[in-house]
């Protein structure tokens, strides 16, 4: 059995990793990706806790699954208006959308 | 999560729910019917749909009960939920004329404000993390798509992306509290949380982890300082009434849930809450009064305008830590404070739509000038919202800020309601510069009646348009492009005389603003809404106290 403590430290580098993304990665596709990790950092720690600590209980399954889906569709919704803005303007470089101040 | 067995669950209680749910593919099936050219009758559709949601939930009101556990329905829950529907009928209303200038295929727009719709009833409903979660999640989804809906629009496109990148992220902050909370705890429902941080488990250092995350994405969902930096590029950037609807009923969607939350999950930390939320309540309010100073854009003003506002309820939630009948006070201020920024909010916008739609989606408060003549209605509408705005008396926010700061004096923060008392002196100055433009400015590019003034008329609008290059990459509505920035400067002054419309500049093609009577009708709705309070409020007063009796009956 893997103890819950490498569970939470790896996801919480996970997150980490994804939150850093998010602030220096300049290309939008990359960006969204970073978040992705974020979220999938979630679903860890969520499954590490339902199996681990909670093995009688189903709802942290449950909620990781939600996350999953939810994760998707955030993810399409995303890409969905990054390929718009690139249509509009050749570029997907966040640093360049700045018609207003960011 | 609590067990329950599906074949009993109280369906009829969700019943507006349900109604709202089977609108949004009424409203897509209406418009494969009738397609794209009667986009009018979809959106009449949504508006009858959502105001036969609205009286279903009006008559549940006293019920109580819950859902699987993880939906709780009382009258806080009904009150809340009666405000999206009154707010999204409004932002609907206003949304016609504005949708077929400026939209391209508006049919999904009406259903995507619905689907928004619902999501808030839900997070007002929800008293369990996951829920809650995911009703947010219906709301944000519905509201990016709806932010990024003009798609030739650069600005909308921005806004989209900045709205998606930075709500994600927010939300992925809020997912990590939530899961470190369930960890800690071992459940997400708010009662559960509730017991452990009554006993020992307020001290852990994953609970404290995962509650600072928690407060940090609900922040980012209330624009609350230092997690406002989006909202204002959003609200520029958003088809107005799209604008319109984030501030007026999103905002109050997120004060539905964190007042929940405060009150049944994190009640036996409320002394730290109290704190937080005061030192919010201060940052927000000040910045955004002291920001708005300086806009030159009506949209962006209205948002750091939002803002302030936001940052007067927040004060009211740092007074729930108060002994006695304080809380409940509070929170009835709070949901004045809502409701009365709702139609005031509404009747803003209605003023700022009927503009932008006979002016090219303008949106400079320099633009503004002269509306009174031009358009009475709007500018009236624009003018009282924003006396309200700043607090004046007949007006309700008058009303509500007086029930709103009461409570917050009683619980000893007399400094806090002094700082709100500047913060609104401060905001009747850049309020009252938009009414200066619009009743003391002569209006620019007024129609012309004879040859003559036709001929100046043109020269003056092209001057006019060649002083607005910063704006035409924002112009909304590319279709219209070609009409908006002086292509066709010379032949203005021949179909002004005859008086045909027919590919005439849309500068002209307006006389008088021509107000729809889909506008008028929401105006007026929102108008009656804000004088009623302003002038006899005891009726809300009193579903607003039933309601924070519901909040406070654990």
């Amino acid at each position: 059995m893997v103890p819950i403590e490498h569970v939470l430290i790896f996801s919480a580098a996970l997150f980490a990793i994804g939150a850093y993304g998010v602030m220096a990665r300049r290309n939008a596709v990359l960006v969204l990706m970073a978040i992705e990790l974020m979220l999938n950092a979630v679903a860890v720690n969520l499954v590490a806790f339902g199996t681990l600590v909670y093995p009688g209980k189903t709802s942290g399954l449950v909620f990781a699954v939600f996350v999953i889906t939810v994760a998707a569709a955030e993810l399409g919704l995303g890409l969905a208006i990054v390929l718009r803005v690139y249509r509009m303007r050749s570029s997907v470089n966040v640093d360049e959308v700045d018609l207003m101040r960011w | 999560m609590p067990s329950f067995d599906t074949a009993t669950l109280p369906y009829g209680l969700l019943a507006p729910q349900w109604i709202l749910t089977a609108l949004i593919f009424a409203c897509l099936t209406v418009d494969l019917i009738v397609g794209p050219r009667g986009h009018r009758a979809v959106g009449w559709v949504a508006v009858l749909g959502t105001a036969v949601a609205a009286g279903a939930q009006a008559s549940l009101w006293g019920t109580r009960g819950t859902f699987a556990g993880v939906l709780r329905i009382d009258e806080y829950s009904a009150l809340f939920n009666l405000i999206f529907m009154v707010g999204g009928i409004g932002v609907l209303l206003l949304s016609f004329d504005y949708a077929e200038r400026f939209l391209g295929q508006p049919a999904e727009f009406y259903a995507f404000v619905i689907a928004g719709i619902l999501g808030m009833g839900l997070m007002a409903q929800a008293q369990e993390l996951l829920t809650a979660y995911i009703a947010l999640e219906l709301l944000s989804f519905s509201s990016y798509i709806l932010v990024s809906y003009a798609r030739t629009n650069l600005k909308s496109n921005e806004a989209g992306l900045k709205y998606v990148i930075l709500g994600s992220f927010s939300s992925a902050i809020l997912l990590y509290g939530v899961s470190l909370l369930y960890g800690a705890i071992g459940s997400t429902m708010f009662t559960d949380i509730h017991a452990a941080l009554s006993g020992a488990g307020a001290s852990s250092a994953t609970v404290i982890v995962g509650l600072v995350m928690l407060t940090a994405g609900l922040g980012f969902k209330l624009a609350a300082v230092p997690f406002h930096l989006y909202s204002p590029d959003v609200y520029e950037g958003a088809p107005t009434p799209v604008t319109a609807f984030l501030s007026v009923a999103s905002k109050a969607a997120a004060f539905a849930l964190t007042m929940r939350l405060v009150v049944i999950g994190l009640w036996p930390v409320r002394g730290q809450l109290s704190d937080a939320f005061a030192v919010l309540a201060i940052l927000t309010m000040t910045l955004g009064n002291v920001v708005a100073l300086r806009q030159s854009n009506i949209k962006r003003l209205m948002a750091y305008s939002s803002i302030a506002q936001a940052g007067y309820a927040l004060a009211a939630i740092a007074a729930f830590f108060a002994a006695g009948d304080i809380p409940t006070e509070a929170s009835r201020g709070v949901i004045l404070q809502l409701v009365g920024y709702m139609f005031t909010t509404l009747a803003a916008f209605g003023g700022i739509i009927a503009f932008q739609v006979a002016n090219n989606g303008r949106e400079r408060i320099a633009d503004l000038a002269g509306l009174s003549r031009r358009s009475p209605f709007a500018a009236f509408a624009l003018t009282s919202a924003l006396f309200s705005l700043a607090g004046m008396p007949i007006f309700s926010g008058f009303v509500t800020k007086l029930f709103l700061f009461t409570p917050v004096a009683k619980a000893n923060m007399l400094w806090m309601v002094a700082i709100a008392i500047v913060n609104s002196t401060v905001s009747l100055f850049y309020y009252l510069q938009v009414i200066n433009q619009m009743y003391g400015k002569a209006p620019a590019g007024l129609v012309a009646i004879n040859a003559a003034e036709a001929e100046a008329a043109a020269h003056a609008a092209h001057a006019h348009e060649a002083g607005h290059g910063d704006d035409h990459v924002g112009a909304h509505g590319a279709a219209h492009g070609a009409h908006d920035s002086g292509a066709h400067p010379e032949p203005v002054a021949p179909w002004a005389v005859r008086g045909h419309t027919d590919g005439m500049p849309t500068e002209l093609r307006y006389p008088l603003d021509r107000l729809s009577i889909e506008t008028r009708v929401g105006i007026l709705v929102a108008l009656a809404g804000m004088f009623l309070i302003g002038l006899y409020p005891s009726p809300i007063v009193d579903l607003a106290q039933g309601a924070s009796v519901a909040l406070f009956t654990r």
